[in-house]
């Protein structure tokens, strides 16, 4: 059980007022209705496909997670060690809702899912990640993706 | 992970966030984001719950269809109910604590009990058909013997050529604590602090990793000061005098 609450209160304070850049803008990108969006899963967990290169430190760039990964095959690599990992553990879908959404798009709810997903290193400073954020933003729009769920740990 | 929204947004990518901390994601303001009163680790709540899942998804991504923005930020009710504890599970027996608590002592439990647990991380395998151990590379017997050796204090080399010993140090302290957390709950559920209870109070893995941290917290090498400060032991576990 790790609640923010449940940290030592200095580390919550830390994480509750985390510096994060002034951002001058407000962007705001509307679109079609769920039944035709194509969406991708975009996690800060540091999760890494078994066998390729762990995140190891707070490194700015992101992994590619094929919507073929098998479900034994995701793993957690995150720096921070204060957040619950036995629900990952268990059932990738309590960070990574591939199977969730593979059934939505099955029954119609959403358009689709997209053929790939990325994992950021959620500890890294926002300021590193920019430009390859903006260039996943190319990547995703190579994918016809039209909604990201951003998904933190 | 509200700046990466920020970012994705701004170049023609509609975004929504599952938000853990309310006030982080007020401070950041996507432009759109669902908090959820889940512990830190499960964005959509609780393991083996689909259909618990499939709402806190659905909420998110409803979101997306609002004609008025930004900022949306919306609560999630629903409590995860694997929060609670599970009265009848009991951890895998294991020998209790003995009172010599000598590096050498500690390192030989620890390197003992890791293939004592291994029927029951076999009936976790059975059950969820996965594993998170993987970090290091090794098998969790060398994983074992691996950071066993450092609490001997023998800083031995690493065994992977790319990874300094630090680094691996760290990976398999990763695999370890994955390797009983697994083991821990077997085929049953226990929720997360039962299972963390057990491993930082009673595994002999536990007093291991909470010892190396102390040993390396005392070196001179800052990098490894720094994996034992910040990748050992969750800031929740640290004992005052480790």
């Amino acid at each position: 059980m790790t609640r923010l609450t449940d940290l030592p209160p200095a580390q919550a304070q830390r994480l509750a007022e985390l510096e994060c850049p002034d951002f001058a803008t407000r962007p705001w990108v509307s679109g079609a209705a769920l039944s035709r969006r194509r969406v991708a899963i975009v996690s800060s967990a540091g999760l890494v496909v078994r066998g390729e290169d762990p995140f190891r430190g707070r490194d700015p760039d992101y992994r590619v997670i094929p919507a073929e990964t098998k479900r034994e095959d995701l793993l957690i690599s995150h720096i921070s060690i204060n957040f619950d990992r036995t629900g990952f553990q268990e059932d990738w879908n309590v960070v990574f809702p591939l199977d969730r959404l593979n059934e939505l798009a099955a029954e119609g709810a959403i358009g689709s899912v997209a053929q790939t997903h990325y994992s950021f290193m959620g500890a890294t400073d926002p300021v590193q990640m920019e430009p390859h954020a903006r260039e996943l933003a190319g990547r995703l729009k190579q994918d016809a993706v039209t909604a990201v769920i951003l998904s933190p740990v | 992970m509200s700046a990466l929204g920020h970012y994705l947004e701004e170049e023609g990518i509609a975004t929504v966030a599952i938000s853990l901390i309310r006030p982080q994601t007020e401070n950041t303001k996507p432009p759109r984001a669902l908090w959820v009163p889940f512990e830190l680790g499960r964005p959509f709540g609780p393991p083996s719950n689909p259909a618990f899942q499939r709402r806190v998804i659905l909420a998110a991504l409803r979101l997306l269809e609002r004609a008025s923005g930004p900022v949306i930020i919306e609560d999630f009710a629903e409590e995860d109910p694997r929060a609670q504890p599970e009265p009848g599970w009991h951890p895998p027996p294991i020998p209790a604590a003995s009172v010599d608590g000598s590096a050498e002592a500690l390192a030989a439990r620890l390197e003992s009990e890791i293939p004592l647990l291994q029927g029951a991380h076999d009936r976790w395998f059975t059950r969820h058909g996965r594993t998170a151990i993987g970090l290091s590379a090794l098998g969790i017997a060398d994983c074992g013997r691996y950071v066993a050796d450092w609490v001997r204090g023998k800083a031995p080399a690493s065994p992977r050529d790319g990874f300094s010993a630090p680094l691996m140090l760290r990976f398999a302290v990763d695999d370890v604590k994955a390797y009983y957390l697994e083991a821990g709950a077997g085929a049953e559920k226990p929720s997360s602090r039962q299972l963390g209870d057990w491993l930082w109070n009673e595994t002999a893995a536990g007093a291991a990793i909470h010892a190396l941290r102390t040993a390396c917290l005392a070196s001179e090498d800052e990098r490894l000061k720094l994996i034992a400060g910040n990748f050992m032991v969750p800031a929740a576990r640290v004992r005052s005098a480790s």
